[in-house]
This record gives C-alpha cells, sequence and structure tokens, in this order.
C-alpha cells in the first residue's frame, strides 16, 4: 500500500442524471506510466479532473503521497506536483510560447530596482534550457498561433515540467497527432518515466497502452473492471473488459451489389483560407450498392473532402459529379436536392439545432417541401406526424417525444435522430462522417447496421471514420489519405489492417 | 406532476414552459419592491404612487380632469408613447432571433424621423390620405436601408453590429443636428420646427364623448406588426431559418441556408420596425426633434424586449408596463410631488432585473438539483447496509427517460 | 493653432482615460458598453462631494477638483460592480447588460442630481454648478515653437491622466496581474488552468474600467461645461469605445487614436471660427471620428484583434 504514489478509494461522483464514477478504488505506484482505459464517458476523464482538483468526489478519498488529499482548485494539485495535459489544450493564441508557460507562475524582477514586472528574458532563457532537457524542442519566442498541434502539445508538456510536476495526466494525447507524431509522444513519455515521473494515460487506444505502458486500469460505466499487468494480458481480453462484453468484431454484412456510378469526385483540391492544400488532387468515385471508406488519421483532410463534396468548403480546383451531373458549383441546397444525404462529424453545431425541438430537427430536409410547407407556411402538423413516425423507426428516445428539445437529449439519441432524418431522404448519395464518435456500443451497432440496410437498398455510402475497425468491418472499398492526398484506393478485402495501418502513417508503394 | 408542485418557484425557473414567463414576473416584483422601498424611503406611499401613474396614463381616474380632457385623452397619450416603443422593441427582436444585436435603433429612428419630417412634415397643403402614408413609407424605406447597410456591413466586411451601430448611430445624430440646426431649427425651442398636422400619425383634438382626444394611429400599425413578427416566427419558413441562424449558424449553413443572406434580410426588417418606431415617435408623439440627441427608447426598447422574454406578444406586454411610468409620470409628479425622473428609474430598475434573468435560471436549476441530490442521498442511505461498501448509488436516471448521455 | 492644441489635448486626454479604462475590461474578457454610463455616474458622486465641499472651502480654492476626481474614481469603481456582478457572476448578456447600465445610470443620476440639489438648495435644478478647474502654463516647454502650445493652459487633470495611462500601461503590459488579464480575454481557461482566478481577474479589470471613466467623466465636467448635468450623456463613452476599436485594444495606439481625435475636434472648432462659418458646422468634424473608425473597419478589419474571449461568460463548470 505504501509504494502507492496516488491512490483512490471508492471515490463516486454524480452529475445531474449520470453517475461518472462509482465506487472507483486503485493506486498508482511511482515511476509507472499508468493507462486509464475505457471507452467515452466510462469515466476516465471525470476521474482524472478529480485527481487534478478541477472536479470534487460526492464520496471517497485520495491519497497522493501517501497523504490524504483534498483539493479544491487546480492550484492545490499543482502544488502537489500534479500536472495534466488536457485534450483541448488551455494556451492563449497571442501569446508567445514561453508567455503560455509561465502564466500562473511568472518569474518577477524589479525595473530600476523599484517597479515590480515579469522577467520575460529570465522565463525565455529558462524555457529553453528545459525544453532542451527533456527534447522537447520550442523556440520559447514563438507565438502559439503560428506553431502546429504537435508543437502545442510540447508547450503543455513544458508547462506540466515547468511546474515541477512528478505526477503527469495525459488525456487522450494521440487524438490529435499523426503516427510520427505519435511515436515521437511515446518516447518522450518513456523518456521521463525514465527521469523517474509517473506518467497517467487517458486513452481507448490499446494499441498505445501495449506500447508504452506498465499498467492499466479499465473502467466501464464509470465502474472500475480491473487493474492489469498490460504484459500479461492480451488486447482481445482488454477490448472485452472495456466495453463490458464479449466484442464481436464480426459484423454481418452480405456481398455488395455495385451498381452504376453514383458519385465522381475528379482531382479535387480544397484549400484553406491562406490557399494552403487540405486536400491534393483527390480522385474516386462511388458506385450504388457501395460503401467507400475513407480511413486516415485526424487531420489529414477527409472532414475537407465531405465538406467539398456538400459544398460547404468551396472547392479550389477539380470536379464533382453525382449521377453525372457536375455539381462543383451548386450551392449547398441545389446538392441536397440533386441527392446528397450528410450526417456531419460535429453532430452538435452542424448537424442539429439543439435549441429546436426534436420534431424541428427532424424536418430540417423537409420544411421546404410539401406538404411541411405550402407558400412559406409550415404546417406543424405534418412536423409533428413526420417527427412521430422518425422516432418510432428510428427508436430516438426523448424526454416529451417530439417536443423535446434537442439539448436535453442523449447524444447517442441526438446521432440516431441525424441518421433516421437523413437516411429517410433515400438520396442516392449518403456521407457519413465519423457516425459513431462517442456512442456507446449499442447505440454504435444500431448505426452500422443502419448504414449496412442503406447499402443493402442500393445508395452509395461514403464513410469516413478515425477508427480502422470500423472501417474494416463496413468498407467495400477502401480509400487511405495522408496529407490531404488518396495514397491507395483497393477493394476492401483485398487489404489487412496492417495494411491500413501503414498507409495511414504515409508509407507509399514501392 | 406532484413532483412539479412541489419543487415551487425552483420548479418554474427549470420548467421550459414557464421559465421565461417566470423570470419576466419575478422581474416585475422585485422592481415593485425596490421603489415601493426607495419611495417609502422618500416619505411616499408606494400605493398612492403606483395608482397615480395609473391615472396619469388613463387607466384609473383622476380626481379632477382639466377642460376639455378625460380619461380618454390620457389613455390615447399613453397609446402614443406605446406605439414606438413597442415597434423599437420588436425591432430587436428581430435581430436578436438570429443572434444579432440591434444597437442602433435609436439611430434608425432619428434618421427615419428626420426624413419624413423634412420630405413631408414640413410640405405645406399636402393632404392627409397622401401625407401619413407618405410617412410610414419613409420610415419603412429609411429604417429598412439603415438595417440592411448594418447587415452589409456585417457579412461583406465582418464588422460586428454592434460596433458599427454605435458608430452609425452618431453620425446620425451629428448629421442630423447639423441640418436641423442649420435649416429646420425653431429659434424659441432649439429643436427642429414642428410639423404640419397632416403628416403627423396622431389625430389631434378628436371629440370622443366631450372629451377631446390625441388618437394615435401608431398603436395600430405597432399591434399589426407584433402579430406579424409573431406570424413570421413561428408559422413560416423564412422565420424558421431565421431562427436556425440565430441559434446555430452551423447547421443553418449545414441544410442550405443562406446564412449572410438572412443576417441582411434580418437586420432589415429590424430596421424596417426601428424606421417605423422613428415615424410613430417623431411625427406621432413629440411632434419635433431635438438635435444632436438620439432617443433614449432605442435603448429602453432592448431591455423591454427582454422583459417580453423576446416574444412579440411578451413585448405588447412588456412595452404597456414600462410605458406606464413614462407616460403617468407628469401625473404622478405632480400629484404627490416626486420628481418625475423617478419614472426613468423605475424602469432601469425593471430592466435591470429583467437582465438577471439568466441568473435567476441558474438559481433555480440549482435548487432544483440540490433537492434532487438530497433526494439521491436519502435513498442512499436508506439502501445501503453499512457493512457493504460496494452498494454504489445506482438510480436516478430513470425519471430520466431517455437521457442516459 | 496654440488653441488647437491646448482645446485638443484638454479634449483627448479624458477620452484616453475612458478608453484605457474599456480596454482593461475588454482585455479581461468583459464586453464594455457601459463606459458611458460608468463616467456618468463616476462623475456625478465626484461632483456631488465637490458641491457639498465648497461651501466649506475659501472661494476659488482647487481641493474640490481634486476630491472630486478622486470620487469620480470611487463612483465609476462602486458603479462598475454591477456590470461586474451582471456579467461574471450573473452570466448575463454582455452587450445588454452595458446597455441596462447604461440607462440605469442616466436615470439614477438625473433623478438624484435634482432630488440633491432641492435638499442642498431648495431649488429643483438639475445641475451641479461646479466651475472650471484652473489652468497653468508650463514656463519652459511652452516657448517651443509648433508643440509649445501643448505645454499652455494646462488643466491639472490632464498631468494626473497621463500619470495614469502610463501607469496603467505599465500594469498591463509589463507586470503579472497584467499577463494574467490579458490572457483572461484570449482564453479564460488558459488562466484557470494556470492557477489564475479568472472571475477575481475580471472584476478587478472592470472596476478599474468603471473608475478611469469616472475620472474621465469628472474631468469633461470641469473642462468643457464647468457643471454636472445630464447632458455628461452625450457620447464620450461611446467616442472612447471608438477610440479603442480604432487604437487595436492597444494602450499606445488608442492614445494616438485620442489625440487625432482630439486635434480634430479642435481643430474643427478653429476652423469654423476662422471661416467664420456658423458653430453647427463643428457637429460636421465632430462626427469625424466615428466616419473614420468605420471606415477603419471596413478597409482593415482582418487586422484588428478583439479579446477573443470578450463578451462571453466564463463557466468554471464547463472547461
Amino acid at each position: 500500500m505504501e509504494d502507492y504514489i496516488v491512490e483512490f478509494r471508492h471515490i463516486t461522483k454524480c452529475f445531474p442524471g449520470i453517475i461518472a464514477n462509482s465506487d472507483v478504488s486503485f493506486g498508482i505506484k511511482e515511476g509507472e506510466v499508468f493507462a486509464l482505459l475505457g471507452e467515452n464517458g466510462a469515466g476516465k476523464s471525470t476521474l482524472m479532473s478529480i485527481l487534478f482538483g478541477m472536479y470534487q468526489p460526492d464520496a471517497g478519498e485520495m491519497y497522493v503521497k501517501g497523504q490524504k488529499v483534498k483539493f479544491h482548485s487546480a492550484n492545490d494539485a499543482t502544488a502537489m506536483n500534479i500536472g495534466m495535459v488536457h485534450q483541448h489544450f488551455k494556451l492563449v493564441d497571442n501569446y508567445t510560447i514561453a508567455e503560455n508557460i509561465v502564466l500562473g507562475m511568472e518569474p518577477m524582477t524589479r525595473r530600476f530596482g523599484i517597479f515590480p514586472s515579469v522577467d520575460m528574458d529570465k522565463a525565455n532563457k529558462e524555457i529553453a534550457d528545459l525544453s532542451r532537457e527533456y527534447g522537447l524542442e520550442v523556440n520559447p519566442t514563438d507565438l502559439i498561433q503560428d506553431v502546429p498541434v504537435s508543437v502545442r502539445q510540447r508547450v503543455e508538456i513544458l508547462k506540466m515540467l515547468y511546474r515541477k510536476a512528478e505526477i503527469m495526466i495525459f488525456d487522450e494525447p494521440t487524438a490529435v497527432l499523426t503516427p510520427s507524431e505519435i511515436d515521437f509522444l511515446l518516447k518522450i513519455i518513456d523518456g521521463m518515466r525514465a527521469a523517474g515521473k509517473t506518467i497517467i494515460l487517458i486513452t481507448h487506444k490499446i494499441e498505445e497502452i501495449k506500447q508504452i505502458a506498465d499498467r492499466c486500469a479499465i473502467l466501464c460505466r464509470g465502474k472500475l473492471v480491473d487493474v492489469l499487468n498490460v504484459q500479461d494480458a492480451s488486447a482481445q481480453e482488454m477490448a472485452n473488459m472495456m466495453v463490458g462484453r464479449e466484442v464481436d468484431l464480426v459484423t454481418h454484412k452480405d456481398p455488395a451489389h455495385i451498381g452504376k456510378e453514383v458519385l465522381n469526385v475528379s482531382h479535387l483540391t480544397v484549400e484553406n483560407e491562406h490557399h494552403f492544400p487540405l486536400v491534393k488532387d483527390a480522385s474516386f468515385s462511388i458506385h450504388s450498392g457501395e460503401i467507400f471508406a475513407i480511413a486516415g488519421v485526424s487531420g489529414n483532410g477527409q472532414t475537407q473532402i465531405s465538406d467539398a463534396i456538400t459544398g460547404l468548403l468551396p472547392i479550389a480546383s477539380g470536379t464533382v459529379t453525382l449521377n453525372g451531373k457536375d455539381i462543383t458549383n451548386a450551392s449547398i441546397r441545389e446538392r441536397a436536392k440533386a441527392g446528397i444525404s450528410y450526417i456531419p462529424e460535429d453532430r452538435q453545431s452542424t448537424g442539429v439545432v439543439m435549441d429546436f425541438t426534436l420534431a424541428e430537427n427532424l424536418a430540417l430536409r423537409r420544411y421546404r417541401k410539401e406538404p411541411y410547407s405550402r407558400h412559406n407556411i409550415l404546417n406543424f402538423d405534418k412536423i409533428r406526424e413526420n417527427a412521430d413516425s422518425l422516432i418510432e423507426k428510428y427508436d430516438i428516445r426523448s424526454g416529451q417525444g417530439g417536443k423535446s428539445i434537442v439539448r436535453s437529449m442523449s447524444g447517442g439519441n441526438q446521432q440516431k435522430a441525424i441518421v433516421g432524418r437523413e437516411i429517410e431522404e433515400h438520396t442516392d448519395l449518403i456521407i457519413f462522417v465519423q457516425p459513431t464518435r462517442g456512442l456507446d456500443i449499442g447505440a454504435i451497432s444500431n448505426i452500422h447496421s443502419q448504414i449496412l440496410k442503406e447499402r443493402e437498398r442500393g445508395a452509395a455510402i461514403l464513410l469516413i471514420s478515425l477508427e480502422l475497425s470500423e472501417v474494416m468491418q463496413l468498407a467495400d472499398t477502401i480509400g487511405v489519405i495522408f496529407g490531404g492526398e488518396l495514397l491507395k484506393i483497393a477493394p476492401a478485402d483485398s487489404l489487412t489492417t496492417n495494411e491500413v495501418g501503414q498507409y495511414m502513417m504515409g508509407v507509399r508503394e514501392g | 406532476m406532484n413532483e412539479n408542485k412541489k419543487k415551487g418557484l425552483a420548479g418554474l425557473l427549470t420548467s421550459e414552459k414557464w421559465a421565461n414567463f417566470t423570470v419576466s414576473v419575478l422581474a416585475i416584483v422585485l422592481m415593485l419592491i425596490t421603489s415601493s422601498i426607495m419611495l417609502l424611503v422618500m416619505g411616499k406611499d408606494p400605493v398612492v404612487a403606483f395608482k397615480s401613474f395609473l391615472q396619469g396614463c388613463g387607466m384609473l381616474p383622476k380626481a379632477s380632469y382639466g377642460g376639455g380632457s378625460g380619461m380618454l385623452s390620457d389613455f390615447f397619450d399613453y397609446l402614443n408613447i406605446l406605439a414606438p416603443m413597442l415597434l423599437a422593441s420588436l425591432s430587436f427582436i428581430v435581430a436578436f432571433k438570429t443572434g444579432l444585436f440591434n444597437i442602433g435603433i435609436s439611430g434608425q429612428m432619428l434618421l427615419s424621423g428626420f426624413t419624413a419630417t423634412v420630405m413631408v412634415g414640413y410640405i405645406k397643403d399636402l393632404s392627409p390620405w397622401i401625407a401619413k402614408p407618405l410617412v410610414i413609407l419613409i420610415g419603412i424605406v429609411v429604417g429598412g436601408l439603415m438595417g440592411a447597410l448594418i447587415g452589409f456591413l456585417k457579412y461583406q466586411f465582418n464588422i460586428h453590429e454592434v460596433v458599427s451601430t454605435i458608430m452609425v448611430n452618431y453620425i446620425i445624430s451629428y448629421i442630423t443636428g447639423f441640418y436641423i440646426n442649420s435649416k429646420y431649427v425653431d429659434m424659441l425651442t432649439r429643436s427642429s420646427r414642428i410639423c404640419s398636422p397632416a403628416a403627423r400619425l396622431t389625430w389631434t383634438k378628436v371629440q370622443i364623448g366631450g372629451v377631446s382626444c390625441n388618437i394615435p394611429l401608431g398603436v395600430v400599425i405597432a399591434l399589426l406588426c407584433a402579430f406579424i413578427v409573431q406570424f413570421i416566427f413561428s408559422r413560416t419558413v423564412f422565420g424558421f431559418e431565421l431562427k436556425a441562424v440565430g441559434t446555430s449558424r452551423g447547421c443553418a449553413r449545414y441544410i442550405g441556408v443562406n446564412v449572410a443572406n438572412s443576417m441582411v434580410m434580418s437586420m432589415a426588417l429590424s430596421g424596417v420596425f426601428a424606421g417605423l418606431a422613428g415615424v410613430t415617435y417623431y411625427l406621432g408623439y413629440t411632434n419635433t426633434i431635438v438635435p444632436k440627441t438620439l432617443p433614449g427608447m432605442g435603448y429602453d426598447a432592448i431591455a423591454v424586449a427582454l422583459l417580453g422574454n423576446s416574444s412579440p406578444i411578451g413585448a405588447i406586454f412588456a412595452s404597456a408596463i414600462v410605458t406606464v411610468f413614462q407616460s403617468g409620470a407628469n401625473y404622478m409628479s405632480s400629484s404627490i410631488g416626486v420628481a418625475k425622473e423617478i419614472a426613468s428609474l423605475i424602469t432601469g430598475i425593471l430592466l435591470l432585473f429583467a437582465a438577471c434573468g439568466e441568473y435567476m435560471k441558474i438559481l433555480g436549476a440549482r435548487k432544483v438539483q440540490r433537492d434532487e441530490e438530497k433526494r439521491i442521498t436519502a435513498r442512499q442511505n436508506a439502501a445501503a447496509s453499512p457493512g457493504d461498501p460496494k452498494a454504489g448509488p445506482v438510480g436516478g436516471d430513470k425519471e430520466k427517460g431517455g437521457n442516459e448521455r | 493653432m496654440i488653441k488647437v492644441f491646448t482645446d485638443g489635448l484638454s479634449f483627448a486626454l479624458p477620452l484616453l482615460i475612458m478608453a484605457v479604462g474599456a480596454i482593461y475590461s475588454e482585455k479581461s474578457g468583459v464586453t464594455n458598453l457601459a463606459v458611458e454610463g460608468f463616467q456618468g455616474f463616476g462623475a456625478f458622486i465626484g461632483a456631488l462631494v465637490a458641491v457639498m465641499l465648497m461651501p466649506l472651502l475659501p472661494e476659488g480654492s482647487q481641493v474640490p477638483i481634486y476630491a472630486a476626481l478622486l470620487f469620480a474614481a470611487v463612483g465609476g469603481g462602486v458603479y462598475a460592480c454591477l456590470h461586474a456582478l451582471l456579467c461574471i457572476n450573473f452570466k448575463a448578456n454582455q452587450v445588454i447588460s452595458g446597455v441596462v447600465v447604461n440607462i440605469l445610470a442616466v436615470a439614477l443620476t438625473t433623478f438624484y442630481t435634482s432630488a440633491v440639489n432641492a435638499k442642498l438648495s431648495g431649488t429643483a435644478s438639475n445641475k451641479f454648478i461646479l466651475g472650471v478647474s484652473n489652468r497653468y502654463t508650463i514656463p519652459g516647454l511652452s516657448k517651443i515653437p509648433w508643440i509649445g502650445g501643448l505645454f499652455q493652459k494646462m488643466y491639472p487633470f490632464e498631468w494626473i491622466i497621463i500619470v495614469l495611462v502610463i501607469f496603467f500601461w505599465y500594469l498591463m503590459y509589463k507586470t503579472r496581474f497584467g499577463m494574467r488579464m490579458r490572457a483572461c480575454g484570449e482564453n479564460p481557461n488558459a488562466l484557470d488552468a494556470a492557477g489564475g482566478n479568472v472571475v477575481k481577474t475580471r472584476w478587478i479589470a472592470v472596476i478599474i474600467s468603471g473608475a478611469l471613466s469616472g475620472i474621465g467623466g469628472m474631468c469633461y465636467a470641469y473642462s468643457i461645461s464647468a457643471n454636472y448635468s445630464p447632458s455628461i450623456y452625450m457620447g464620450f463613452g461611446y467616442l472612447a469605445i471608438a477610440a479603442m476599436i480604432f487604437g487595436n485594444w492597444q494602450i499606445p495606439s488608442t492614445a494616438l487614436v485620442c489625440l487625432i481625435f482630439g486635434f480634430a475636434r479642435a481643430g474643427g472648432q478653429q476652423l469654423c471660427i476662422a471661416m467664420k462659418l456658423s458653430s453647427n458646422y463643428t457637429d460636421l468634424f465632430n462626427m469625424l471620428p466615428y466616419v473614420l473608425t468605420l471606415l477603419l473597419l471596413i478597409f482593415f478589419s482582418k487586422r484588428n484583434h478583439p479579446p477573443q474571449a470578450a463578451g462571453q461568460a466564463w463557466d468554471s463548470s464547463k472547461r
């Protein structure tokens, strides 16, 4: 017991309507890399936020360095040498790297011996030294807004080191990184372990745990399932524990009935506002009854492809053709009318109007058409009928049926509503972007079967997913994207998971 | 059901249906309490004071009336202030529902009032049947154009509407001030010359039942507009899309709404109502323009809209309440001897409480949550035997229906 | 020409101190449309103290002026608490809060000016008669050709403002508080995670904003109008906001903008006198700052960088 540097005893934390942690007890040893594995919503981040002082547990005790602690703010945790890299970085964009690091613990000097002021010269020097010491090269005087995500993450790590953190929490640190950056990060973590730091890694990626972690706690729906030595457990075992039942890795999928070409994308290039290409010369086509999946690490241009096809982003060059009709310059609405449904990545800020009712949200694709409106006057009876039938058909659960405000619904049910609404348009092309992100297993299999049903119907489906397993399960054809380029397009059964993973990391053929 | 009743005020504040209404009522109650205390401190009887406000605007009979006037004439004068107030708050509501702040109502009122006064009000011998519609038309066109300009600046140059409207307000204030002072000033009053009765949106000195009344046309326009706005936002595709833009710009774009277009349209419509407020204010109520003075009503209206829960029908009630104080102030002042400026003070206090609405809801939600936590703990304590630490808190989800999150 | 400098400076400096106040509030992440109300209320308290002191002191004493400036700062700061409470703790919409705070300031001060006058002198005047501050000419500097006018007939408050602006520039850009405050307006979550106190920082900034605005309002009462009356709400607070936007939320550039606004105004007045135009034409010059600001935004709005978090209530549970 004494050798635990952090110990949780019977931690319980409730939020209105949800129990995030229920009676969780385990300990973390000094100098190890300890992983916290679990699905979205399993309570990993909540538990670590408690350790970092951002939440207070409703019940239970916490021991740090053998001492019983009660943190009231992040400051208390920092004082106990605990640091955390949040999933969403907490940096000031127009401050320099050094300013960001010292913020809150600024070195002071006295100008002319009287006026207290922040000593940025000293800060810059200290940061430069610190970054060299740990191999986290940064230029202290660069502005955050000018540096890439991977450097921002280094800044967050340096922030912890500057605060002399000995227990370091990383919340999903690899979600935003490319494979080579992930390797680099894992090396850094390894180095810090060697330097005697204790590392806590929150993740839902088993491969990473296998690669770096010593021990691992598995959480499922707020409860601790087990604490394992990573070496002694197989990936499959861990996966089963994570989801709380046997993972059915094989989804039943009938052979494809490939029909005519529905979507043709030719030499598509999409640029950001600084004319930097995000998608480079991408060409592919999708046929009726085919699921075309784009695999890739986040931020390699996948969402730009879907936004360009649906018209949310302007196309710099190339053409998009739907059923033989050129829609490259058509408006968003014209494209939807031409036969595109779109399940967007960001469901809450794009897919639904959170403050509208469920009925209104379910009518978002239809309100301009008869009988839902006539001569620009809405017919709420029809809108309600539409909602009732979709709620029934897609098993969308909410407090008050169609009258519920969507904000009050769970993420899974919001997603069901979007999927139901889009599928009901019976369009020739359906685009799914990250359709199962943040959902629990039940909702995921529901969505997967909906996708397969649409394939049966003969729709052309573009699936964009960051989950390689999802791609491998559903796709008929796989396109792998890296740095905005489609590196490889091949039938799904001709590729193994490993091969796709290789392409995702930018390995080219030949 | 039973539980809802038990929650009381906190329950009302968290219920989707009643929260906004409850906030408005609470604001009014708090205002009455605060101003009563203020009046008591000054040694005045609050009941008498509030009664005299109502008497002043023709809702209760006064003790005596001057020659030729009566309760009805007071009431019509009250309606004459109500009209621009309601129109101005409708102006704010239209923009607000689209997620935009029209802080420029004052300027839009001033410019349309000025334009109508100069173009129609000073023409002699014009038939009222031509003059009055012309004045209304000018209000619509000038206000609409000013609003559209703000919307255009926003989508074309990305200038925040709050900033551009403030600049435009003062530009209008100085430019109209310049013209009034150099061309249209009445040397005696130092404000613009009064406009012809034909152009006024008030029928002056109409005899009804032996009393002389000034019948405002504006109030008819204002009520009509309130119902039009209500209809637009509750029933039409156009209003539905504006609301979508207002609450989720990302989603509106995704379903194919032309967001830039919607914002310009919404600001233009907002400007139309501000323009109508301007002509009913300057050609209906004041009949003259004080140079270089933005009408405070343009700002009051923002808070009136807030008090009315940014719904057009709510705005009718909210402006009716606020106008009581502004219209009844003179009589109140003369009858109980408190400076009439207290009316603005009472309005200000009311608006202050209305602005706290969000916080009232937060307080209500906190109370409900605390009660719920208490219930859960109580249930736990009852369920868990001390020797069994594994008996974690389960449940609490049941009542929430689909809220598994 | 000399008059342009003298008048321009005495107009620009009170505007600058208000603009610095507005910058403080916005840099901490609280949108501030309430400058107009802050300056009016602050000046009201200052003027109240002055009229109460005046009978106790010999004729022509300058003590009431300094007391008024001090209490204007106190009054503005206290009144700003209302805006802080609404925006920071009550999470009200900051634009609406600003508007409401202004409305209430006008109502409160107008009513109580009359009420106090009725108590003190028995008349129902809505003015506090203050008189004009003495002016001083700096002996050596005022003799410099061309710019000598800057140092002639200066109000003492101009010196106070210059010292204050330098102090608050230093506080904002060089000290620990300033660094945290600016972070607070860009990304309050960053400050929170780094152990700073977002709520406290914003409160202090908004109170500073109110205090500085109060001083600005008081200076106008002592220079332009020689009394305190509701006409103090003639839009200088909004002009300060225009200067702040034009100055891109930076104190040095805002100072420059205020000087330009001041000299343009004074220059316009002198030009009208020189060309024997009616005083109406000065209104066209007074309009210039607003037109310039709007034009600037049209052509350079991309370069403007308002504090990113201004206008959003910070919710500690949503980090």
